[in-house]
């Protein structure tokens, strides 16, 4: 009986044991296949060989040791450890074709980039060559072309109040269109002359039609035009450009009158 | 006796080979370079292969105090692969980042050239 009990667990005892090595020796086989996929897929993959043909190689030795050693009896850790070390080879070396699949993609961006921002700036340029083409008619609307001065364009006496220098909010829109074309032709300069009726005394309309010139060379100034491109002159009562003898006519010559050079900034000498 | 005395020698010798399994010390420093490498890339306990690597060199310390040099090597080599993964892996994230970002300008410019024409 005895020895009948002592057989019988000497054979659950090597039954036991054999599961033990089986379940063992499958979980490397497991690893090992596992390690095996993962080298096979980066061996085969010619973007990984080009970025990290080293670790590769590294996955492949790996590997083969731990095939050898999983053949072999109780070094099954041993080939546990091996095949993991090759997984985590495979891995990086997916991971440096990775990087520079990404690097290739972003050289290729940069490029796309640059490309655009030239465009862009085409793009941009062209439409501010169109504004300032749409800037010039608009002017060239406010303004007449006098055979001994040029571009000239004219104020109404509207915009001032009578006997005032200050310039009225109705200027306004003329006024930015003025500075808008002035920034957009960088070489332009301007001359400001101010005039006014013949009633009252010589003296004071002189110094007010240089006052309301003044003032609308600050307003410009205020508006970013630099001083060096304005020029200011008082006519008073001379030269008018009808007769004073009607409220209409006086009307008429109560004006600042707005002398463009040509494009290069050449202009034409002052009156008198 | 003689038999006996074999197997003892032997047995001995087989010991002696376990115990002549030299300190990866060498080892384990290389393992905290890449490990600290990878920090400073910026990989933290969230990358499962770096938590991976921390936890197997915490290990590996603890083997080498026992006086269990293998142990201490294998934990070593796999910790060293670990953190290497992450540093990758982080720079790979990194890369994907910087191409998100520069197809967002991308398309801004191109919407803007559109919007012009």
């Amino acid at each position: 009986m005895k020895q009948v009990t002592g057989m019988r667990m000497g054979l659950v005892l090597a039954a036991g044991l054999m599961t033990v090595g089986c379940s063992t020796q499958r979980a490397n086989s497991e690893a090992v296949q596992r390690a095996e996929t993962a080298f096979q897929a980066v061996r085969d993959d010619s973007s990984v060989l080009r970025s990290a043909p080293k670790d590769v190689i590294r996955a492949g030795e790996s590997l083969a040791r731990a095939e050898r050693l999983s053949s072999y009896w109780g070094t099954g850790s041993d080939a546990q450890h091996y095949a993991y070390l090759s997984q985590r080879y495979s891995e990086i070396a997916r991971e440096r074709s990775e990087q520079m699949l990404n690097q290739q993609r972003l050289t290729k961006m940069q490029m796309d980039l640059q490309r655009l921002q030239l465009a862009l700036r085409d793009s941009k340029l062209e439409s501010v060559q169109q504004q300032g083409k749409w800037l010039e008619e608009q002017i060239l609307a406010l303004a007449n072309v006098e055979s001994d001065r040029g571009l000239v364009m004219t104020l109404g006496d509207v915009l001032f109040d009578t006997g005032e220098a200050q310039l009225k909010p109705q200027a306004n829109r003329t006024i930015l269109k003025l500075v808008q074309f002035l920034q957009l032709n960088p070489k332009r300069v301007v001359r400001i002359e101010g005039y006014t009726d013949n009633t009252g005394e010589k003296a004071f309309n002189l110094q007010l039609s240089t006052e309301r010139a003044q003032s609308v060379a600050d307003t410009l100034v205020d508006l970013g035009i630099d001083e060096s491109r304005i020029q200011v002159q008082g006519y008073g009562d001379a030269y008018p450009v009808d007769a004073n003898a009607s409220e209409r006519g006086r009307a008429q010559n109560r004006r600042v009158e707005i002398v463009f050079s040509n494009a290069k900034g050449e202009m034409a000498l002052p009156r008198g | 006796m003689n038999i006996q005395a074999m197997t003892a020698g032997s047995l001995l010798l087989l010991l002696a080979g376990c115990a002549t399994d030299p300190a990866p010390t060498q080892q384990l420093r290389l393992a905290d370079q890449t490990v600290e490498q990878a920090r400073a890339v910026g990989a933290t306990d969230d990358n499962q292969a770096m938590k991976l690597a921390i936890d197997k060199l915490a290990q590996a310390r603890a083997q080498m105090a026992n006086g269990n040099f293998k142990g201490a090597r294998l934990n070593t080599e796999q910790a060293e692969l670990d953190a290497r993964l992450a540093e990758d892996q982080l720079l790979t994230a990194k890369g994907q980042e910087q191409i998100k970002a520069l197809d967002a300008r991308i398309q801004r410019l191109r919407k803007q050239l559109g919007d012009m024409q």
